[in-house]
């Protein structure tokens, strides 16, 4: 998959409600525009799994919508197993899939077995091909008390899972996820990843997965893209976006008795204080020698210590609020793809 | 073959959501025939206090218009533009733009299911209709083969033309306005609210130009035998010549239409 610079800027249709305006606004129409991507360049290779990260209105779900072929981009380019995704090619939609959290594709009054027969057809799945995905769908999602009920029966979750039988019986070789986990709980968002891994890890297939739950991303992107505003902030691996994006460590005191009321302000910034646990924001270059630092003046008084990169959720709020040095890798990547 | 067989996935899952709303589908199809029957009515009080004839037409002949033009109307019947609006402005069109199959064969099957759970009680009430007012039906043998073609014409026709209006629902957010601006055009020139041979002359004149008359005035006069061969042969072509411009008027705006999408909702 391929991206250069893609921009989608969408043209909001501003006009009164009524017959009039209504019947004027067939004729003549006023637009405001809204950069929703801004001209963003990413590569993505075969099978790989990203995470697509980024604030509501950053312009994830734009993306994944010109990807899919929903949405014709203002500018720019981007390939696809080889194909343009605007151009939707029946050949080109039979390979891939968009999942969206909380969108339902499935009819809601008959059971999601014979909405999987529908789709069979219109996917020109063979016969033998189509009950080989079907019973790995079945296992993999626990499927088999669902899928013969009416799809309004089943809850949020179970309906979740129906989806995701849905958009991959086809067996595409490119997956677009849009908060899969949304309004999910705990349990059944770690089935649905869990269900992911497995996924790319049988198939192959290459996932770009957008989600507001960290812990969706940690469990299954090495790699992670950043956008916001519609700009590129960071494409490289999720180990190193803390290091990229957020130049502290978070070094987490505990004092014995007696030394609890110590001050370790002049070690760092002192970020929470809970009985004789003290939270230190220490710069991440000189991280090694206040870690020394402490050790030294506080000898006996200091019962443990440790020194660790701070929560990803708190990088990517940093990312969000604009308080991180820009993200270099991201135009290194740009400049490749560009060469 | 595979299209067959794709229709025939869609037809079985249709009947079967269809079946959970069965009530719902007859009370549509009942309200959509209070309108004719009501300007039967009207038609033959006016006709029998004018001495049993209006402009030719009696009691008999305004019965079997009205019968034959809810029978026509319910075969041709699209509701799509409706429809279409609801799944651009809640997103559900791009699970389907999302499959390799267009969305206009969703409501093709969508209407053809909806029009044979309706048909047979239909059937039973213009039956009852037209005893009960004395239609008088000049209908020969070929008037019957050639209503078939006609009827067929005009239901594309019908539901091209609502795929034409649809299709501005990519630009515009609410089509009720095109639509009502339809429904009285359809009114006034397909013939519902009285026979284009009541019409005066330049109004008849502009019918037999636009498209609207060939969508339900002319399958009606032809399946109650009002036209001759060579008119009928006048009323095909122009049935085919209505749906090649409307076809074509529909690729060029769905083509356009798709780079408008902005997938709201989804």
């Amino acid at each position: 998959m391929e991206v250069r610079d893609l921009r989608k800027i969408y043209k909001v249709h501003e006009r009164q409600t009524g017959l009039g305006a209504t019947v004027r606004s067939l004729f003549k129409r006023t637009f405001k525009e809204v950069p929703a991507v801004n001209g963003i360049t990413f590569g993505i290779e075969p099978s790989e799994v990203v995470g697509f990260l980024g604030p509501n209105g950053a312009g994830k779900t734009t993306t994944l919508k010109m990807l899919s072929g929903l949405l014709h981009p203002t500018s720019g380019e981007a390939r696809v197993l080889g194909y343009v995704p605007w151009e939707r090619d029946d050949a080109y939609l039979r390979r891939m899939t968009l999942l969206m959290g909380n969108r339902t594709q499935l009819v809601w009054d008959i059971p999601a077995a014979d909405s999987f027969l529908v789709l069979k057809e219109i996917f020109r799945i063979d016969d033998a091909t189509y009950r080989r995905r079907l019973d790995e769908l079945v296992e993999l999602l626990e499927l088999q008390p669902l899928i013969h009920k009416p799809v309004r029966q089943l809850s949020l979750g179970e309906r979740m899972k129906v989806e995701f039988a849905a958009g991959l019986l086809h067996g595409p070789e490119v997956v677009f996820l849009d908060e899969p986990t949304l309004g999910l709980d705990v349990s059944m968002q770690s089935r649905i990843r869990a269900f992911v891994r497995e996924l790319n890890r049988r198939t192959g297939a290459t996932v770009l997965l957008t989600s507001h739950y960290m812990d969706d991303i940690v469990a299954l992107c090495r790699r992670v893209v950043v956008i916001h505003h519609g700009r590129l902030l960071y494409d490289g691996a999720l180990a190193d976006l803390a290091e990229r994006m957020a130049p502290y460590k978070l070094v987490a005191a505990t004092l014995r008795d007696g030394a609890t009321g110590r001050d370790l302000s002049l070690y760092g910034e002192v970020v929470s204080r809970e009985s004789g646990r003290v939270r230190l924001r220490v710069p991440r270059a000189e991280a090694a020698e206040r870690t020394a630092r402490i050790v030294g003046d506080l000898g006996a008084d200091l019962a443990d210590l440790t020194l660790e990169d701070p929560p990803i959720e708190e990088v990517i709020d940093r990312v969000f609020s604009g308080d991180h040095p820009f993200g270099e890798p991201a135009r290194e990547r740009e400049a490749a793809l560009t060469r | 073959m595979t299209l067959v067989r794709t229709y025939r996935a869609l037809l079985l899952a249709g009947f079967q959501q269809a079946a959970q709303y069965r009530v719902q589908s007859l009370l549509w199809m009942l309200f959509s025939i209070v309108r004719p029957v009501i300007f039967l009515a009207a038609w033959v009080a006016v006709a029998v206090a004018q001495g049993g004839d209006i402009g030719g037409y009696r009691v008999g002949d305004f019965a079997a218009y009205y019968v034959c033009m809810t029978f026509v109307s319910q075969l041709v019947m699209a509701w799509n533009s409706h429809e279409f609006e609801w799944e651009v402005n809640q997103g559900r069109l791009s699970a389907k733009l999302l499959r390799p199959l267009h969305p206009l064969h969703y409501s093709v099957v969508d209407n053809v299911i909806f029009k044979l759970n309706t048909l047979p009680v239909l059937v039973i009430i213009l039956i009852a209709i037209s005893l009960s007012f004395g239609a008088r039906y000049r209908t020969e043998p070929w008037h019957v083969l050639a209503f078939i073609p006609s009827v067929i014409l005009a239901a594309a026709l019908l539901f091209m033309f609502n795929w034409v209006i649809a299709s501005l629902a990519f630009w515009a957010t609410r089509m009720r306005t095109a639509n009502t601006l339809f429904q009285r055009a359809a009114f006034v020139f397909a013939g519902q609210i009285a026979p284009i041979g009541l019409m005066p002359g330049w109004l008849q004149a502009l019918s037999f130009a636009l498209p609207f008359w060939y969508m339900m005035g002319a399958p009606t006069e032809i399946l109650r035998g009002a036209v001759t061969p060579e008119q009928t042969w006048l009323i095909l072509g122009g049935q085919a010549a209505w749906l090649a411009v409307t076809y074509v008027a529909f690729l060029s705006i769905w083509k356009r239409g798709l780079r408008a999408y902005q997938a709201v909702g989804a």
